[in-house]
């Protein structure tokens, strides 16, 4: 997105996004292509394609980034689509404290969640820290359709789009969320409908007639997804993202997706069963870039084009046919680039990479292990201790990575590290992780009776060790304490968690999935309570996977009981608030 | 062919289909539990909860009138140089890593296996179940499966002590006996049971009998050949005290360490010692009648 200073206009704003070699290269055509598909007609060359249009990135509005500026009463709205944070993001309780402050919160789920609920029913509520009458939030819960009523894709890990068709309506009030945003758009445009103050050009230029159908009005998901794919002039569809041209001729949605509609086909909605081809099944669904089932395959093919071994050979050179060829899997290069390729001195974008470089996304075509350019922290991998560990880094004199974004706020305590007074009153690592049988915050899982009877309460894993250390009795409960919070939890005593002797010492491990909370079929504290807000620079997600913690026998106190429970060991451990 | 069963395909004639069934192939078994939300769903089951029970991740504990597939999860310490390879602990100590550089990960030497197992009714061919049942409503079907039709179990329980699996069993507030019925309705519409269908890796595998078990000899000469001494076959023997099952199993280990018995008898082959026991104790009582009767006198 285009920040306010940095990019005056849309060649400025080309320049300084994309390196000039390889896929990247072409970035102007990307873009224009996706102005054309948003402003239609009213993008053209004059106006820059509507670039102007695109709102103006200010800051860092990432999920915690956001959550922080709540707290301080810095966010007025707030939309939680299919997300529930006071579950399922670290430091659970200053998630909950920064919703009371927004003036409105609107839900979009297929039941109330621990974060639908947070003003009537959350762990400061049962506490008593914090009162219902006190919140301000006002909060809309919208319910949302399950996959199951509504068409769309799915996309996983490998770039696979998986098309599924609707099954039935939506119970009751349930609508899907493309219903929700499309009808909310619309909704807009008619209360903006006739004005002449220019900044509302940007919403009503839209390209917004979407067909609608059904009871409801529902949209047409197949049009979005040809708005996706990508067209020439003539309405025909791209097949790739290599027809997108910067000089308006094309509209393209997005261009990674470009082509998922090649040929008037919704490609991902292919569903040829794998015994009627091969196990590439490339005609099954449809994957991101240009149907590559993976990706810079190129390199399954030696420097000179030959599969580096014969049976494991996928992508390789035709020279008769001075062609790219393979098993069936789009060649993820281009077709007649021959291996011996050198480009001269004035090539750029694809032009400028070698015949015998297969990341076409990098501007040399090469894969990277030592990264130049694009990461805050690199250039090369390095081992660091997390935010909180009981133990010194042996590798490196820095203990913690230095670019780690910590937050020293009353809400967000961290423990003193090793080395540090304090640090033995939270002598054990703590570990979180999911279950099968749950899907993340539990919305969707502990909500179903078969899910839940399978994995029906919170438990801790613990190695024999620490159980005998610790008085721990398997199927009993412990509670476990962080200076955020302390939570309670059925205690599984297993030979799978071992403890670790590390620099002479033996460390024991407190094992804790995290999908539980307040809400659904079965009920329980959350993990997420426990951890503190520490965040990798470069994504701004939590930058370790372990905390330290303590463990104790029996059930977490009751009322403010709890709190003080913390607060005692804080005060052993030295912890600032 | 299959073993023929007292039903099947005889008595079905020109209608009766290749028997079908499971091979369940335990090595491969990854602990998903999607058999058992497949076939609650498809079957419309009644939920079971049974809270948390403590035995590792293992929550439904055994087959039922609500559960008629379960998988089982057995944690087990081995050796660190069972199945002929180290463990990660007992490769890092060979490494010298202890001495060297002070990092380990070390519990006396031992690894730790996770066994999981899904089980089912074995739709034996030698079914005691069925033979027992008063009605009728168990009876063998097209396809050499056996299955309890609902609307004739009066509930009398005779088949819930006959099966020697302890598969059947009456569902509370309802009286009636509930098992699998290796999805007899998708069978007939040409479909694989639904716990076969969602597995995602093939650990439960659908077929004809005959077909299964030389795809289950093959699995297990591999397994052997790369060392699993211990694995075997389990039902899938036509000599075994049931004459084989439909549903059989590769097992990693003793039938017992997945609460399975090592050797299955159709209660029925005991009947002529049990009348045998029967007659001799209804002529000793007869002898203690006469004595009482008449030896007081």
């Amino acid at each position: 997105m285009p920040e306010p200073d940095a990019h005056p206009s849309l060649e400025r704003f080309v320049e300084l996004n994309g390196p000039s070699n390889g896929a990247w290269g072409e970035l102007s055509s990307y873009m224009v292509s996706l102005l054309k598909a948003w402003w239609g007609d009213a993008a053209t060359e004059d106006n820059e394609f509507c670039f102007h249009n695109l709102p103006r990135i200010d800051g860092d509005h990432s999920h915690y980034a956001t959550m922080l500026k709540m707290l301080d009463g810095g966010v007025k709205g707030f939309f939680a689509v299919g997300q529930n944070p006071t579950v399922g993001s670290a430091n659970a309780r200053l998630q909950c404290m920064a919703l009371s402050k927004l003036d409105w919160l609107v839900l979009r789920d297929f039941s109330e969640t621990e974060t639908a609920a947070f003003w009537h029913d959350s762990p400061e509520i049962e506490s008593g820290d914090v009162r219902t009458e006190d919140i301000g939030t006002e909060v809309f819960f919208m319910p949302a359709a399950a996959y199951t009523e509504k068409d769309g894709n799915f996309t996983n890990t490998q770039r696979l789009l998986q098309w599924h068709h609707k099954a039935l309506e939506p119970p009751g009030d349930c609508r899907s969320d493309l219903h929700w945003i499309y009808h909310l758009g619309r909704r807009i445009r008619e209360k903006l409908a006739g004005s002449d103050d220019p900044r509302d050009r940007a919403i009503l230029d839209l390209t917004w007639g979407y067909p609608v159908h059904g009871p409801h009005d529902e949209p047409d998901a197949d049009a979005v997804l040809r708005e996706i794919g990508g067209r020439q002039a003539d309405g025909s569809f791209v097949s790739g993202y290599e027809e997108l041209e910067d000089d308006g001729s094309t509209a393209c949605g997005s261009w990674i997706h470009a082509g998922i509609y090649a040929d008037g086909v919704n490609q991902s909605a292919r569903k040829r069963p794998h015994t009627e081809q091969n196990w590439v099944a490339t005609e099954w669904g449809w994957a991101w870039p240009k149907n590559t089932r993976l990706l810079y395959n190129r390199a399954s093919a030696d420097p000179e084009g030959k599969p580096w071994s014969e049976r494991k050979r996928y992508v390789w050179w035709d020279a008769e046919e001075g062609r790219w060829t393979g098993l069936g899997d789009n060649p993820d290069f281009p077709p007649d680039k021959e291996p011996d390729y050198e480009p001269g001195r004035r090539d750029r974008a694809m032009a400028a990479i070698r015949g015998d470089a297969p990341f076409v996304l990098h501007p040399d075509g090469l894969g990277w292990i030592y990264a130049p350019s694009g990461l805050v922290d690199g250039p090369l991998p390095v081992h660091y201790e997390p935010q909180e560990s009981p133990f010194e880094n042996r590798l490196y004199a820095q203990q913690q990575n230095p670019t780690r974004q910590v937050f020293h706020r009353p809400e967000n305590p961290y423990h003193p590290t090793d080395g540090e007074t304090g640090a033995a009153v939270f002598p054990f690592v703590l570990t979180t992780y999911r279950l099968t049988e749950h899907h993340t915050a539990g919305g969707m899982s502990r909500t179903v009776p078969y899910l839940s009877e399978l994995q029906p309460e919170l438990f801790c894993e613990i190695s024999p060790q620490l159980a005998q250390e610790r008085g721990l009795e398997h199927g009993g409960w412990a509670t476990i304490v962080s200076a955020r919070q302390a939570i309670e939890a059925r205690v599984m005593v297993t030979d799978r968690v071992q403890s670790l002797e590390v620099q002479g010492r033996t460390m024991h491990v407190v094992g804790v999935p995290y999908h539980w909370g307040r809400r659904g079929l079965v009920t329980g504290d959350s993990a997420n309570e426990l951890l503190p807000l520490a965040l990798d620079s470069n994504v701004h997600i939590s930058e370790y996977k372990v905390a330290t913690c303590d463990i104790r026998p029996g059930r977490r106190p009751r009322g403010r009981d709890r709190a003080a429970l913390v607060e005692e060991y804080r005060r052993r451990a030295g912890v600032k608030v | 062919m299959s073993a023929e069963t007292l039903a099947w395909p005889g008595s079905y004639g020109g209608d009766a289909k290749p028997r079908v069934g499971f091979f369940t192939d335990t090595s491969i078994c990854i602990g998903c539990k999607a058999c058992e939300v497949a076939c609650k769903e498809w079957n419309r089951i009644p939920e079971s909860p049974q809270g948390f029970t403590g035995k590792s991740y293992d929550n439904t504990l055994d087959l039922g009138a609500n559960t008629w597939r379960h998988v089982a999860f057995i944690e087990q310490r081995v050796p660190a140089d069972a199945d002929g390879g180290a463990s990660l602990v007992e490769a890092a100590e060979r490494g010298g890593l202890v001495e060297r550089e002070g990092l380990a990960t070390s519990k006396e030497g031992d690894g730790v296996r996770w066994l999981m197992s899904s089980d089912v009714c074995k739709h034996c061919t030698e079914a005691a179940c069925l033979e027992v049942c008063p009605t009728g409503a168990l009876f063998r079907t097209e396809f050499g499966t056996v299955v309890v039709q609902e609307d004739v179990c009066n509930g009398c329980g005779y088949c819930v002590s006959a099966c020697p699996f302890g598969v059947l069993d009456r569902r509370e507030g309802d009286g009636r006996v509930w098992k699998c019925t290796l999805c007899y309705d998708r069978l007939k519409d040409d479909r694989e049971p639904a716990c076969a269908q969602a597995c995602p890796t093939n650990s439960i595998q659908f077929g004809e009998v005959d077909e299964l078990r030389e795809r289950a000899e093959k699995r297990l000469a591999k397994l052997r050949g790369d060392g699993q001494s211990e694995a075997r076959l389990y039902l899938a023997d036509e000599e075994d005290g049931i004459g084989g099952a439909g549903a059989f199993f590769l097992l990693l280990d003793e039938p017992e360490v997945y609460g399975l018995p090592p050797d299955p008898v159709d209660s029925r082959r005991h009947l002529g010692a049990i009348w045998a026991a029967t007659g001799a104790a209804a002529a000793a009582l007869g002898a203690g009648l006469v004595a009482a009767v008449f030896g007081g006198r």
